[in-house]
């Protein structure tokens, strides 16, 4: 008896049962999906039910799953393209959107950080703009901006944000007795901002990063909605949502989507996290 | 300019300071005067907001002052620079910096080049006794192991002089005796000029040549105690303990004043 206790006690304090509830927390999502999707089809267990006018919004995981497979195996019939050019696509709007904004949120987020005055002057600003959704954005850039810049621009200002915010926040936190040892040290104004100020706000940076890159995903289908050059996951999605028949390759598109923002954010972690360890910080 | 043989490692002279908070001026140092020979360690000790850490940042260069003079070897203090080292009560260490790295960063800000920095942070680790933890982080020390780098740190820039603002406040008793000891090892091998701040009787007494016992605010030197005992000192003995009893009664009379004023606020 003892024993079997001591068992649980250990497994619950196991890595493996985080692990298995990550598991047991999607198996739940899908049955129910299913469940539901059966309901509205009338389909085993839900057998005797007339099926409902609105059954075919919501295919079950099985069909989202072999239109997952078969958007990468055959062109899509709107755009024609292979869901591989629509994932490239959209990565090199999160890339050039993500280096644009880190561009320019770092430097002006650390001035902020830093100086009072430029904090003073650039707050109104941010303030206005940064609840304004990216979405609100969408038809004055596609129009002014075109079907190259304007996609990277919306991405760039759900990218923006984040960053700037973590980083002034960061450049504001710094220890003033690092400061003030530095100073004694020998230390000038640009050492102590190299080689203390900067250091000091890497892990807020890498937040603003990661939170940044998730916001930007979820402008990526405002972004290619109205039009977009050459394809892209968001620009999959919105052609698939104009008939029921493809509605299956539109939940695929959106689990590609759900993909590869954990993808992008697992690399930043990894960056992130190699960072701590080099920077001796756990 | 004095000369060295005659002059001072530190002189103040009616050094004063005023804090603004809003509207609200506080005095906190008025003609607070002192000099401390080279190679001499002075203790400052007082009630807590006596202003002796302010004083200290003051000959540091990291506070301005209000009126009066310091000067460190002749030279008038004007801001921050390696020819004072500070160590301080929270260590101070970058984070993100190894031993190694925390201790070379004076030299490497003056633009030592890396073989010479390599050579002095290997000859200070020895002398604070932290061999084969060279390219350990802050986080994996303890806080006895800290400060040894942030004494190493400090005296990385071969200072004129090193001020230390309660170094060992944030130790537990045990650590802090022996860091006294190893201050006082260190001391005698490196023959710097040390101001101490410390609000610790016992502390004041073990390590330093004289103490400054301060007035409560505004701060100024209420008396000057010649501890004179030789060195290794014990705690136990007779005359440690008769030394203690006056810096004790120096320091209970500014208590007093101290706690008197804050019952009746004039």
């Amino acid at each position: 008896m003892d024993k079997l206790v001591g068992a649980i006690w250990k497994l619950l304090r196991s890595n493996w049962l985080r692990i298995l509830l990550g598991c047991a927390s999607l198996a739940v999502f899908i049955a129910v999906w299913w469940l539901y999707s059966a309901y509205l089809h009338a389909e085993w267990p839900f057998s005797g039910r007339t099926p409902s006018s609105t059954a075919e919004y919501l295919p079950n995981p099985l069909q989202v799953l072999s239109a997952f497979f078969d958007s990468f195996a055959h062109r899509d019939p709107v755009s024609h393209l292979f869901m591989t050019s629509h994932i490239y696509a959209s990565m090199k709007r999160i890339f050039f959107g993500f280096v644009l904004a880190f561009a320019l949120a770092v430097p002006v987020g650390l001035l902020m950080g830093r100086s009072r005055n430029a904090e003073a002057f650039g707050k109104p600003i941010v303030e206005i703009f940064r609840p304004i959704p990216p979405l609100a954005w969408v038809p004055i850039f596609l129009i002014a901006l075109k079907l190259f810049w304007g996609p990277i621009a919306i991405v760039f200002l759900g990218i923006f944000f984040p960053i700037l915010l973590n980083v002034t926040f960061g450049a504001k936190s710094v220890d003033p007795v690092l400061l003030d040892a530095a100073k004694t040290l020998g230390a000038k104004k640009s050492h102590q901002f190299f080689k203390v100020v900067l250091p000091f706000t890497l892990p807020y940076l890498m937040t603003g990063v990661k939170v940044g890159l998730g916001i930007g995903w979820m402008c990526i289908v405002a972004a290619e909605m109205l039009g977009a050059v050459g394809g892209g996951v968001g620009y999959y999605i919105y052609n698939m949502a104009f008939q029921p028949a493809y509605f299956d390759r539109m939940y695929a598109g959106m689990l590609v989507i759900g993909l590869l923002s954990v993808l992008t954010t697992g690399v930043a972690g990894v960056i992130e996290r190699r960072l701590y360890r080099w920077m001796g910080m756990k | 300019m004095d000369g060295d043989e005659v002059g001072s490692s530190i002189e103040i002279t009616g050094l004063s300071k005023v804090f603004a908070h809003d509207r609200l001026e506080v005095l906190a140092l008025d003609g607070f005067e002192l000099q401390v020979r080279p190679g001499e360690f002075v203790c400052l000790l007082g009630p807590s907001g006596c202003g002796k850490t302010t004083v200290l940042r003051i000959v540091a260069g990291l506070e301005p002052k209000s009126g009066g003079s310091v000067t460190v070897h002749g030279r008038e203090v004007v801001d921050a620079g390696s020819d004072r080292g500070m160590v301080f009560q929270e260590f101070a260490l970058f984070p993100w910096r190894t031993v190694r790295g925390n201790i070379e960063f004076g030299l490497e800000v003056k633009g030592v080049p890396p073989e010479k920095r390599a050579e002095t942070s290997r000859r200070l680790i020895e002398l604070v006794g932290l061999k084969k933890f060279e390219d350990a982080h802050p986080v994996q020390l303890s806080g006895g192991m800290k400060q040894r780098v942030g004494i190493a740190r400090a005296l990385a820039n071969d200072p004129e002089v090193l001020l230390m603002d309660e170094p060992f406040g944030a130790l537990d008793a045990q650590t802090r005796n022996l860091m006294q000891k190893e201050l006082l090892r260190i001391w005698s091998a490196t023959g710097k000029t040390i101001l101490f701040v410390t609000h610790s009787v016992d502390e004041a007494v073990f390590l330093a040549d004289r103490i400054v016992v301060m007035t409560a605010r505004p701060g100024k030197v209420k008396e000057v105690i010649e501890v004179g005992l030789p060195r290794p000192r014990d705690r136990t003995s007779g005359e440690f303990i008769a030394v203690r009893g006056r810096v004790l009664a120096e320091l209970d009379e500014e208590f007093e004043k101290a706690r008197a004023r804050e019952i009746s606020p004039d």
